[in-house]
């Protein structure tokens, strides 16, 4: 099956800033996380997506046509939410459904319907009256109802109350059910990475760490309580506190402790948010190529 | 309908592995009839918070085995499963289970003598058990 969006070598400088080289592809069907750290580079790579920024190098391509080339037909597949929307503030929601509705051949007013009300939008009101978080509450019923085949979404919960932030995730599993529609979504809440995404596509300060399915990413990883004294730097050690250590490679590092007859008297896995935290840690040294679990794209 | 699958990342026991032995479990059980309606595997990703590609691993697997059949546009629904696959279900899960006890007992340093005097203390136990009422 054709991705719907696929990158190759992409590569963009903006002042001192440097992204990328970064490939990507997407599946249809299919969610993916976009993870990293503040100032990574995740609303830049989406503004790439989408235009609005230009590459120096590479190339985007939604469902097989460039994003910039002259052929705008790609922008009917994909919906984006920006972090930041400049210019509705004076306009109110029934407005600005009137202006975005009819721009969108697959507009789903019934959906545009039920996001208003399960979220409880007050669609007189003005854009720029509303609290932070039923702003984008706003701008989600006025994204996801377009109903493309990409839906791209740029931190769309960071003010939203812990319930809206449940609601949206079941929404948007909901959305997913025809099963050729596909999400990326930049994100910092642990919850949507766990219940929504299939894939973690992580960023850590413009460069690309790595493309990962969710379970083979997490079991990449173990910690083990060691109880005896055990030499430093074994095979696949990420860190070690207090007789407990992290494994990168828990195959290597489990041969090498029975090997050298160290024995340890636990073994759990590591929760995704530790995962993500030793993936963007400074002193990473996790090279991508270590990783087994590299999604072929 | 939440079904009550609960799987365990410590386990060495692949995830998808776990799933597909829970569903079965509860199939030969009889705690899921057959043409009970089963979640979409966005639905059972969610809630087990895994992603699709092992969901879909797991209902593929169900499928090819019997367990449950998928109607194109419908869903997947649990299917009529012979009660001689649902008695293999029964003898290999308790099989399982034992000898993950007898297992376990042997990497706390039991010998095989001291595992089946417990084993038999188990049993008497509920035969007395048995005797009382």
């Amino acid at each position: 099956m054709n991705p719907i969006l696929y990158i190759r070598d992409l590569e963009k400088t903006i002042d001192d800033f440097h992204l990328g080289p970064l490939d990507l592809s997407i599946e249809q069907g299919t969610i993916t996380a976009l993870v990293g750290n503040n100032g990574s580079g995740k609303s830049t790579l989406l503004k790439l997506i989408m235009n609005l920024v230009k590459p120096d190098k590479g190339n985007i391509k939604v469902h097989n046509t460039l994003v910039h080339g002259d052929n705008e037909s790609w922008k009917e597949l994909v919906a984006y939410q920006p972090q930041k929307i400049i210019g509705w503030d004076p306009f109110t929601g029934y407005t600005l459904k009137n202006l975005i509705a009819p721009l969108y051949p697959n507009w789903d007013d019934k959906q545009f319907q039920k996001i208003v009300e399960i979220f409880d939008i007050p669609l007189h009101k003005k854009f720029g009256k509303l609290s932070q978080g039923v702003q984008q509450k706003l701008n989600l019923a006025l994204t996801i109802p377009r109903n493309a085949s990409l839906l791209i979404l740029d931190e769309p919960t960071s003010y939203m109350d812990i319930p809206s932030k449940k609601l949206l995730i079941d929404l948007l599993v909901d959305w997913m059910e025809p099963g050729n529609r596909s999400i990326i979504i930049s994100s910092h809440q642990i919850d949507d990475i766990r219940k929504l995404s299939d894939y973690l596509y992580v960023l850590h300060n413009g460069k690309k760490i790595g493309h990962f399915e969710k379970e083979e990413l997490v079991e990449n990883y173990a910690r083990y309580w060691l109880s005896s004294k055990a030499p430093n730097n074994i095979p696949g050690e990420v860190s070690r506190e207090d007789g407990v250590l992290i494994s990168s490679n828990p195959e290597e590092t489990e041969a090498y402790l029975v090997e050298h007859n160290i024995r340890w008297t636990n073994r759990s896995s590591l929760e995704i948010e530790d995962v993500i935290t030793l993936l963007l840690s400074k002193n990473n040294t996790i090279g991508g190529s270590q990783h087994g679990s590299h999604v072929n794209s | 309908m939440e079904l009550p699958i609960r799987i365990s990342k410590d386990s060495r026991e692949p995830i998808y592995h776990q799933i597909v032995n829970q569903f079965k479990a509860l199939i030969a059980g009889g705690h899921l009839a057959a043409g009970t309606p089963l979640p979409s595997i966005r639905v059972l990703s969610k809630d087990l918070e895994i992603s699709i590609i092992t969901t879909r691993r797991a209902y593929q697997d169900l499928e090819v085995q019997g367990f449950i059949k998928t109607l194109q546009g419908k869903g997947t629904f649990v299917a009529d499963v012979s009660e001689d696959l649902k008695q293999d279900v029964k003898v290999t899960s308790v099989h399982n289970i034992l000898e993950n006890a007898v297992q376990t007992s042997l990497s706390f340093d039991y010998s095989v003598q001291q595992v089946k005097e417990i084993f038999l203390e188990i049993l008497e136990s509920y035969e007395s058990k048995k005797g009382d009422n």
